[in-house]
């Protein structure tokens, strides 16, 4: 009886799942950074009040919203600057979007390869 | 002939019944953190978590083939032998997978599957009839491994995600966004899910269509009626087990910040489906609960509540050898005894599941028995109300601090200077400059 343990696997399975994660949640701040650069803080209120939820109530959020729109008056970058950074955070989303098609991709077309 | 042919369709009705209660207790997993979050509704969360297993089921075979053509030496053993020492595995899965769902206690349905196959089939047939190396290589090394990959990956990914949205300056800061990402990231730990859970049991119909001579031993993708099979029932199960968790409304459920949910959940489904795709058959309840731990440590000033650490290893510890004597037992019982033992069997575990399932239904649904561990080990960080700052904003403090410190100097060196040159006027003009300053600096 043999034991053979191929360790590479581990190794690759850390790798891999590691820049993917880093590359989907990096590309999503960087995106959320730009909607906030571009004068566009995105306030997103949560769907159902859980008991979890304890710092952002209706009012909270509410609060949130206005602050964001103050915070876009004062923005101190020009039209052009803002709407460059607008179009950053799409494609920073839309990069998101195709690395995660990408990655199942490959999964889906390694696994036809193999079977 | 006609005994072999009844015990497959036995096999194949309990694994069914076995992909049922994954998915009816594996919800959770990719919902409650989402639900805690409030990204998305409840009832939303449960419908996609069901559509996404069952597509997810479809995505990979990787896992299956891992059952089906390696943990048991399928050569070593005649197909008279390996059925019914199948069917007592299942039978130990199940009933170890009820007993802990019903006691609240964590385990994983995968090891209590592996555990119940490979406990039936040491005792049935022998040490010889599993290949150890792929049991250590496939099973039990990433069940150690994985949960770990997935909390540093959370940790790392959650630093990340609160580094590149931090501001020092207290305008929003974006991080709302993440719950709307969430919304993607749970989908694919759904996904995710049936890429792994759904294909265990699609392995051992596999195994047991193959060992009866249904299915050709060189065709290692399982059967279009049998994916078709395994998917429904996943999601079916996952349904089912997501409405008890809609009746719990989301109490109970452990503070997780959106940005700290999203990358929880990014590396969650980067980590599960990576390992589908080598055919690593790990459980998703670990990892789920790994990546939970792992970004609760990624938040400023968290800290480890080992003995929830300690009590959740343990459960996980004892799954694979607890399911492999459950169906261990449930082999001796068929060894000796033959079709009444599969008879026995039969009745034992049905017995034992409808008094488990009626037991179970006096119980008020709390969130303590619909929310998995998932939920559960975000309670084994404890992170502060009040984080520490950071470097920048330290530095800032700092900052601040030596400009108040300065002004000061230099309004006593003015006052003396005044004091010193101009006795009579200087008093009055300079002190209400000062007191502006001091004003513009609070």
């Amino acid at each position: 009886m043999t034991l053979s343990i191929d360790w590479f696997a581990f190794l690759e399975v850390f790798a891999v799942a590691l820049v993917a994660a880093v590359l989907l949640v990096g590309l999503y701040a960087i995106g959320l950074r730009l909607l906030v650069v571009a004068g566009r803080p995105p306030v997103v209120a949560p769907a159902e009040f859980t008991d979890a939820i304890t710092v952002i109530s209706p009012k909270a959020a509410a609060k949130a919203a206005k602050a964001a729109a103050k915070a876009a008056k004062k923005n101190p970058l020009t039209e052009g600057q803002k709407r460059l950074a607008l179009v950053g955070a799409y494609a920073a989303f839309v990069l998101c979007g195709v690395a995660v098609v990408c990655g199942l991709g490959i999964i889906v077309w390694s696994s036809l390869s193999h079977g | 002939m006609e005994s072999a042919a009844l015990i497959v369709i036995l096999v194949i009705a309990l694994s069914l019944f076995f992909d049922f209660t994954n998915g009816f207790h594996d919800t959770a997993n990719a919902m409650a953190t989402p639900i805690a979050t409030g990204a998305l509704k409840p009832k939303v969360a449960v419908l996609l978590a069901a559509g996404l297993n069952l597509v997810g089921a479809f995505l990979s075979t990787e896992v299956s083939k891992t059952i089906s053509h390696g943990i048991i030496r399928e050569d070593q053993i005649t197909p008279a032998e390996l059925l019914p020492v199948i069917f007592a595995g299942l039978i130990g899965a199940i009933t170890w997978n009820m007993l802990t769902w019903l006691l609240g206690l964590p385990s994983s349905s995968s090891h209590a599957l592996f555990g119940g196959l490979i406990g039936a089939t040491i005792v049935g047939v022998g040490f010889l009839a599993i290949d150890f190396g792929v049991v250590l290589s496939k099973v039990i090394l990433p069940a150690v491994i994985s949960p770990l990959t997935a909390g540093v990956i959370a940790f790392l990914a959650t630093r990340l995600a609160y580094a590149l949205t931090r501001r020092v300056d207290s305008r929003p800061d974006g991080r709302d966004g993440f719950r709307f990402g969430q919304i993607f990231t749970s989908s694919l730990v759904a996904l995710a899910h049936g890429t792994n859970d759904a294909q265990k049991t699609m392995g051992v119909v596999t195994l047991a269509l193959i060992v009866a001579g249904w299915q050709d031993p060189k065709q290692q993708t399982p059967e279009l009626w049998v994916i078709l099979a395994c998917a429904f029932t996943i999601a079916l199960g996952t349904y089912m087990g997501g409405w008890r968790i809609i009746r719990t409304l989301g109490k109970g459920l452990t503070d997780v910040k959106p940005a700290q949910g999203f990358a929880a959940e990014a590396a969650t489904s980067a980590t599960i489906l990576a390992s589908s795709a080598v055919g690593f058959a790990l459980s998703t309840t670990q990892v789920a609960s790994g990546s939970v731990i792992g970004s609760g440590l990624g938040r400023r000033g968290s800290k480890v509540r080992w003995g929830t650490v300690g009590r959740i290893t343990v459960g996980w510890v004892l799954t694979l050898p607890a399911a492999g004597a459950v169906g261990a037992v449930a082999a001796v019982i068929v060894h000796f005894l033959g079709t009444w033992g599969i008879l026995l069997d039969t009745v034992v575990a049905a017995v034992l599941i409808a008094a488990m399932f009626i037991r179970s239904n006096r119980d008020a649904v709390t969130a303590s028995n619909a929310m998995s561990e998932v939920a559960e080990s975000g309670r084994a960080v404890k992170v502060k109300r009040n984080p520490p700052p950071t470097r920048r904003q330290r530095a800032k403090e700092r900052e601040e601090k030596a400009a108040k410190k300065a002004a000061e100097a230099e309004k006593k060196s003015a006052a003396k200077a005044a004091k010193g040159t101009a006795p009579k006027t200087a008093p009055t003009s300079a002190e209400p400059v000062d007191s502006n300053a001091k004003d513009g600096e609070r």
